[in-house]
């Protein structure tokens, strides 16, 4: 496997001394990249199949089901959790900064529909202390939203989250941190 | 599907495992060629079938490798499949050397371990983990594991002791075997339950680490093998299958579900002949989803199954039921080397039915079953592998 040039730099930046200043991964590949543009004037944006209506997630060049061609359109979020678990650990140094101070939680979520989809938790929503307090099976609702390395990643709240506007997502995006570049504990 | 007849497995050799090398894959990769030839007495040119697993070649394929070392094979094949690359390699040299095309193929698995060289496999390992599970923090595969594990302890009741079971007594086995990196160090049941947490239910001790080494067998006709002289081993039955039951929203089961009877049956075999088992432990949790799809015990009663069953290469623990499984630790306690991880149960099992293990020898050793798993592109393993091999010549 060859590791692209712009890997090989990021990845000498991802280094312990450097933690404080570390950000999300900023790597994609170009579909990657696409669903981040499709992603920035929506709420959740997931590409459909243009012959089919099939929804597609991770991102691909073709539909899945029929392999027509795909466009993307807004979508609903809503689904219900497969699974969840707290990372204590990770390669990164952005999570590490966090899961030196608590673990970072992430869960899959079958969406009502189709694709199954990794997502950033935001516990606040829920009352929860920990993934595990999120049961399977419960029903919740999935947005999108840029981090600070300018990548659309994806959050899963509480189904009775308001996440209407613009504002109420970032304002979810920015408690779990994700907007946060770098830690200045001790101010600017 | 025809039968492996007539197709001998030979030489196997396990190579310099290592926390950390200088050397790159081509170096692991050439040396266990080596030890390979000079086990079966082979020259370089004997070799015309070139198969070759690795996942840290960068630029580099399997035909690059035929001028580092020098050889002109008629038959390459290059197997990225992770932990089902050794299985999958038996298969296809096998009917390579069925239909001629090839009479005396090496297989390898080689990884080096340069410093932090599994943050870039982790970090670009397929399209799907760049866009859709690394930016999640993800380290390597442990999260989608962690999902899984979880899954399956909620739906089938098993706890984190049942997987100490399989941590433990491959651990034991290790401690047998010298090429063993952690295999200096015993493990208890209590040292495993009070590992620091990884992801979710996944501890320190349910993962593997990630280190160098190579791992190799021959394959050729049988007539040929009797004429090196050396013990050999016979496929009974081998199958695959790829992103099965893809419909299941967390992974429960593996493609093993649709052909373990049949591989029962074209052996002419029962899972109670199977002397031994070597499952693909990247995670406990996958290699108690093996012994259930594999048809050792139901689905749902892994962790019973192996409460009850002693996994000892040498039948020394408490259970009346005696299954030795991944005799010689397994990745848990060997290392996964790379993509070698894919060829260890390989190597491993035919060290056992040819009566070459050393330290970690099964008694009376004649038919284990070998299975492979791979390829985390996403949320779940994507390959599945089996094969029964059973003893040649011994």
């Amino acid at each position: 496997m060859t590791t692209s040039s712009k890997m090989q730099s990021r990845m000498k930046l991802n280094r312990p001394s450097v933690r404080n200043k570390t950000r999300p991964p900023k790597q994609r590949t170009p579909l990657g990249e696409t669903f981040t543009a499709a992603n920035l004037p929506a709420a959740l944006s997931l590409q459909h199949c243009g012959d089919c209506g099939q929804v597609q997630y991770p991102p691909r060049e073709l539909c899945h089901a029929c392999l027509g061609d795909l466009v993307w359109r807004e979508t609903s979020g809503s689904g219900v959790v497969s699974s969840r678990v707290d990372l204590h650990h990770s390669l990164w140094e952005f999570f590490k900064r966090h899961t030196a101070q608590q673990p970072w939680p992430i869960a899959s979520i079958k969406l009502d529909c189709g694709p199954t989809v990794l997502a950033h938790v935001d516990l606040d929503s829920f009352g929860a202390a920990g993934a595990n307090d999120v049961a399977a099976g419960t029903p919740v609702q999935v947005f999108s939203h840029s981090d600070c390395s300018q990548q659309a990643i994806l959050i899963m709240v509480a189904a009775s989250e308001p996440i209407a506007t613009a504002d109420r997502r970032h304002a979810i995006a920015d408690r779990l941190g994700l907007l946060e570049p770098a830690l200045k504990p001790g101010g600017i | 599907m025809r039968s492996y007849e007539g197709v001998a497995l030979l030489a196997p050799v396990s190579f310099g495992y290592a926390r950390q090398s200088p050397h790159t894959a081509p170096w692991f990769i050439g040396k266990t060629l080596k030890l390979m030839l000079q086990q079966s007495g082979l020259s370089k040119d004997d070799i015309d079938g070139f198969a070759v697993s690795s996942f840290s070649l960068g630029a580099d394929s399997v035909i690059p490798l035929t001028q580092h070392y020098q050889i002109s094979p008629r038959w390459v094949e290059q197997l990225p499949y992770g932990g089902a690359s050794g299985v999958i390699a038996l298969r296809r040299a096998a009917r390579a050397i069925q239909a001629g095309d090839a009479s005396v193929i090496a297989c390898i698995g080689g990884d080096g371990a340069a410093h932090r060289s599994f943050e870039r496999t982790a970090g670009e390992f397929s399209s799907f983990t760049i866009d859709s599970s690394f930016p999640y923090g993800a380290g390597g595969p442990n999260a989608a594991f962690a999902m899984i594990t979880k899954n399956y302890m909620e739906r089938y009741g098993a706890t984190r002791e049942d997987f100490a079971r399989i941590a433990v007594d491959q651990r034991y086995n290790a401690n047998h075997y010298e090429q063993a990196l952690l295999g200096h160090k015993t493990l208890s049941v209590e040292q495993y339950l009070a590992a620091r947490p990884i992801a979710g239910p996944v501890h320190l001790f349910d993962c593997v680490m990630p280190c160098a080494g190579g791992e190799g067998f021959l394959v050729m006709d049988e007539e040929r093998a009797r004429s090196t002289g050396l013990p050999y081993c016979l496929i009974s039955a081998a199958d695959e299958l790829h992103n099965a039951h893809r419909d299941d929203p967390v992974q429960e089961r593996g493609g093993w579900t649709e052909y373990a009877n049949d591989l029962y049956q074209r052996a002419g075999l029962g899972p109670d002949d199977i002397n031994l088992v070597q499952t693909y432990d990247d995670y406990p949790v996958i290699s108690m989803m093996q012994l259930e799809d594999l048809g050792f015990c139901a689905k749902g009663e892994g962790a019973a199954f192996v409460q009850a069953t002693d996994m000892r290469f040498d039948g020394s623990g408490p259970q009346s039921r005696k299954l030795p499984h991944n005799t010689n630790g397994g990745q848990l306690s060997v290392g996964q080397a790379g993509s070698a991880a894919g060829y260890l149960g390989v190597t491993e099992t035919l060290r056992q039915l040819t009566q070459s293990a050393a330290d970690n020898q099964v008694a009376n050793a004649r038919h284990a079953m070998v299975s492979g798993f791979g390829m985390v592109n996403y949320d779940r393993g994507l390959c599945s592998a089996a094969a029964i091999l059973s003893g040649g010549n011994a």
